[in-house]
């Protein structure tokens, strides 16, 4: 099951890098030009995506609930609301309505006429089974929706959510998830470790042959908005390297490329990539750490840097600095307090950093940058051993702190261990990706108290260790607020907080990564037609391909 | 007799701390399982507690004092069941391996084979004439391949003769359309899909056998018996083979058995740029996903392969060089 919102480049890039270098290499020493050889096998009716990553097979795992299925999962079972990765709109799905007019109860109502793949009807007791069986098996709620909900009542076609308290944000939590057949689940001895090598979805394909170098999706023709999908088959070979999207001839793939023009781009003439933003990489302080439970010290350390160079040195240049506001721009522009100069872009301006440190006590000689102790200042930024694009960011940031006079060090334990650091709080300052699509949601998680532990002791939201009375206010203020007009008001107030008292140091946004073709297929998410993300896991590929249509042939002359 | 028992004993001992070091070793590794299934879901984006909270629950975590989990451990070693794969979750290590092994041995082992065959041939031929074109081409020529990095050169072959040329596979161990069983349409395919990988660690293993061959051999040349054999007028391949290469083999051979029980260790680097399905890949993402389960069933595999090898080794020294058994 992944998460909406990818961060940073992934190591599968990293790794393929190794062959992307050998193509570089040898492009530019011997003149070679790449250029995409599609398979000829393939159809016009016939998407080839690069959406699914053999390890370096596939194996048939899709049970939707497990990290490890496959990423078409998303395209087999459908949810009773689609989150957009982009800004966290909900689109009414199997859902045809949901309302909340009291901040504890939600109600869906579910559409009628929807099928699963083997001829069922698609019926509110599908969808309360789903239900009990995640709260039966804690494993597969992935989600946490019963973090949100007390219990469930049906009535008709109508699905009503008593939830534990006040919480209309609990909508974004119980939506997404995947509903399954009662009449297959059912039967099933443990949901949590079984493989669902055969699976009856209601979603708009089904599976076709499958094999561990390659399988394919076939349309259901009985989808009900069948009408919608123009694309008669998928085919999603495991071979995703970097070399293998370039040369391949793929539709559609996810995947940072570096020098993306030159590769991805000039490989074929209807190659395209649009590079959205999915969530902000900033500097994340402990705040039970001194001195950055000091707002001046992590306001001087705002202004010492330079957020659209660090993008620049970690990214190419795909990437633009962050809105210290926490919102993902231009994606949630809508929720931006206009009174907010600049869109909340901090400029670089070390005197100024210099001011704010010397507020705090801190002294500065003109070359170096002292704690009010009077020693050097110096701390370690952690960050994961080999998430590159962190490391070069990490280099560009010690490079500009250096010249104010701070001596910043690299501490890069390995992914798993740089995971735990953060969560125990065994940190000073660390390298983390934070918000996204979910806007508040991603401050609840930041910044909520009913989160924090001590250092020592673990927890994977908050791990900033922020407490504020007047933030939980109002976050609790949110959830108790079913009035669209005053939920704005209050995420710009939460966009206040993030300017003035600056939990977390914003410094570029991260990527999603997308790659198309427009030469068979058009109707992709683009950057001035952004109905979703280019993503090719999640909730994205269910709005994908309900637009998607085959580019009409020229008749011939 | 004696000498075969006392090193059964021996193997018997480094086998006991091999597997209790497999168990420790992993456990030392900071972070935890489910801080690495995190750390690969927050590629995507960031982690809620609920979903820490799936994670743990889905993989488990270990009960029972160190004590407990070395002697449940040691009982599953004996059974051979290494519960199941944190990174391939739900899959049985057991399966995993299964799976895999067959292609690393085939690939691997067979080009271990023939690179160790012919690699000490070439050597015998350079040594016994040496100073000519025979000595000079496979010596001056191994060396310069042995220098390439196996998967710089992994990596020139794929581009240049996969993704240029179109002359070989670029991916997996068969076409995706092949139908897997024994059949000769099959069998082709697997062979054409492991040309490549094969001709890799085929021209940058040869070298290695090829020199240390010549130079045992030329040393053994130069021994007196040689030159009294040479003197009694006895041929020349009598002398090269039954003579001096018989004794010059003895580092070699050492060399070949710890090369035969690191086959199945795979070649992670080259199994990574083919996309090969063998235990390489299964080793390298066992160790970035912090599959102990994983891990340690590899790593007790390939220890048990060498030491076996190395047992098989050491006895066969025995029979090839009488003063070993004293």
């Amino acid at each position: 099951m992944h998460h909406s919102i990818p961060m940073h480049i992934g190591r599968r890039t990293v790794l393929s890098g190794a062959s992307a270098t050998a193509l570089a290499v040898a492009a530019s020493g011997c003149s070679l030009q790449i250029r995409s050889r599609p398979d000829p096998t393939i159809g016009s009716d016939t998407l080839l995506s690069g959406g699914d990553a053999g390890t370096p097979t596939f194996t048939a795992n899709f049970n939707p609930y497990q990290p490890n299925a496959r990423s078409s999962v998303g395209l087999l079972y459908e949810p009773l609301l689609l989150q957009n990765p982009l800004d966290g709109e909900l689109t009414p799905w199997l859902a045809e309505s949901w309302e909340q007019s009291d901040p504890a109860e939600l109600v869906m109502t579910l559409r009628s006429g929807a099928l699963w793949s083997d001829g069922h009807d698609l019926t509110v007791q599908d969808v309360t089974f789903t239900f009990d069986m995640l709260k039966e098996h804690p494993a597969n709620d992935t989600k946490g929706a019963w973090s949100r909900i007390d219990s469930i009542e049906t009535d008709g076609q109508d699905i009503l959510f008593h939830l534990s308290g006040d919480d209309s944000p609990a909508v974004g939590s119980i939506g997404p998830t995947l509903i399954v057949p009662q009449h297959i689940w059912s039967g099933v001895e443990d949901p949590t470790t079984w493989r669902n090598e055969d699976p009856v979805g209601s979603g708009p394909f089904t599976l076709g042959n499958f094999t561990p170098l390659q399988y394919t999706l076939d349309r259901n023709e009985d989808y009900w908005q069948a009408d919608t999908i123009l694309i008669q088959h998928i085919v999603l070979p495991a071979a995703t390297s970097e070399i293998d999207l370039v040369t391949k001839g793929y539709d559609w793939a996810y995947s940072y490329m570096s020098d993306v023009d030159n590769t991805w781009g000039a490989a074929n003439d209807h190659n395209r990539h649009w590079f959205p933003p999915g969530g902000i990489i900033g500097l994340h302080p402990n705040h039970d750490v001194a001195p950055f439970d000091d707002v001046d010290v992590r306001r001087g350390l705002s202004l010492a840097l330079d957020g659209d160079a660090v993008g620049k040195a970690a990214a190419e240049g795909y990437m633009e600095q962050a809105s210290q506001t926490g919102l993902l721009l231009p994606n949630q522009e809508d929720l931006l307090d206009p009174s907010i100069p600049d869109q909340g872009i901090v400029t670089q301006d070390t005197d100024a950093a210099i001011a704010a440190f010397e507020k705090a006590g801190f002294s500065h000689d003109g070359s170096t940058m002292r704690t009010p102790d009077g020693d050097p200042f110096s701390f370690a930024i952690t960050t994961a051993n080999g998430y590159t694009d962190w490391l070069r960011a990490v280099q560009e940031v010690q490079r500009q702190l250096g010249e104010i006079g701070i001596e910043a060090t690299i501490r890069a334990p390995q992914a798993a261990a740089y995971e735990a650091a953060l969560s125990s709080g065994d940190y000073a300052i660390a390298m983390g990706s934070s918000n996204g699509s979910d806007t508040f949601q991603g401050y609840a998680n930041l910044l909520s108290s009913e989160y924090y532990v001590p250092v020592g002791e673990s927890s994977q939201n908050n791990r900033i260790r922020f407490r504020d009375d007047d933030v939980d206010d109002l976050l609790q203020r949110y959830r108790a607020s079913v009035d669209e007009q005053e939920q704005t008001e209050i995420i710009h107030g939460l966009e206040q907080v993030f300017m003035d008292q600056i939990p977390i140091v914003a410094l570029y946004y991260g990527g999603l990564w997308g790659l198309y073709n427009d030469g068979r297929f058009t109707g992709w998410p683009t950057a001035d037609n952004p109905f979703t993300s280019p993503q090719t896991y999640g909730s994205s590929p269910l709005m994908v391909l309900t637009h998607l249509r085959p580019v009409e042939k020229e008749p011939a002359t | 007799m004696r000498y075969a028992l006392r090193k059964v004993g021996l193997f018997a001992l480094t086998l006991w701390a091999a597997v209790t070091l497999n168990f420790l070793l992993p456990r030392m590794m900071p972070g935890s399982p489910a801080d690495a299934a995190i750390a690969r879901l927050s590629q995507n984006g960031p982690v809620t507690d609920e979903t820490r909270a799936a994670v743990e629950a889905q993989l488990g975590v270990p009960d029972g004092n160190i004590l407990q989990q070395y002697l449940a451990y040691l009982d599953q070693v004996i059974h051979l069941d290494f519960g199941i794969s944190y990174a391939f979750y739900p899959e049985p290590v057991s399966g995993l391996v299964a799976t895999a092994l067959p292609y690393t041995i085939v690939l691997v082992g067979t080009v271990t084979v023939i690179a160790f065959i012919l690699g000490t041939l070439l050597g015998v031929l350079a040594a016994w004439r040496r100073g000519t074109w025979l000595d000079a081409l496979p010596t001056v020529g191994g060396s310069f391949m042995n220098t390439f990095p196996y998967f710089w050169t992994s990596l020139l072959l794929l581009f240049f003769l996969g993704y240029v040329a179109h002359l070989f596979p670029t991916f997996g161990a068969y076409s995706a359309t092949a139908v897997p069983g024994i059949s000769w349409d099959f069998f082709v395919d697997i062979l054409y899909h492991a040309a490549l990988p094969a001709v890799t660690l085929l021209i940058t293993s040869l070298g290695g056998w090829i020199i240390g061959m010549r130079n045992a051999m030329i040393n053994t040349l130069g021994e007196d018996y040689v030159t009294f054999a040479e003197a009694n007028g006895i041929g020349g391949r009598t002398v090269a083979l039954r003579y001096a290469a018989r004794n010059a083999i003895l580092p070699n051979l050492t060399g070949f058995g710890l090369a035969l029980g690191g086959v199945v260790g795979g070649s992670i680097l080259v199994e990574q740029v083919f996309g090969y399905p063998g235990i390489g890949f299964l080793l390298f993402n066992a160790v970035i996903g912090q599959d102990y389960p994983l891990m340690q069933a590899l790593f007790l595999m390939i220890t048990v392969s060498v030491l076996v090898a190395n047992l098989l080794v050491d006895i066969l020294y025995g029979v090839l060089d009488p003063r070993t058994r004293r």
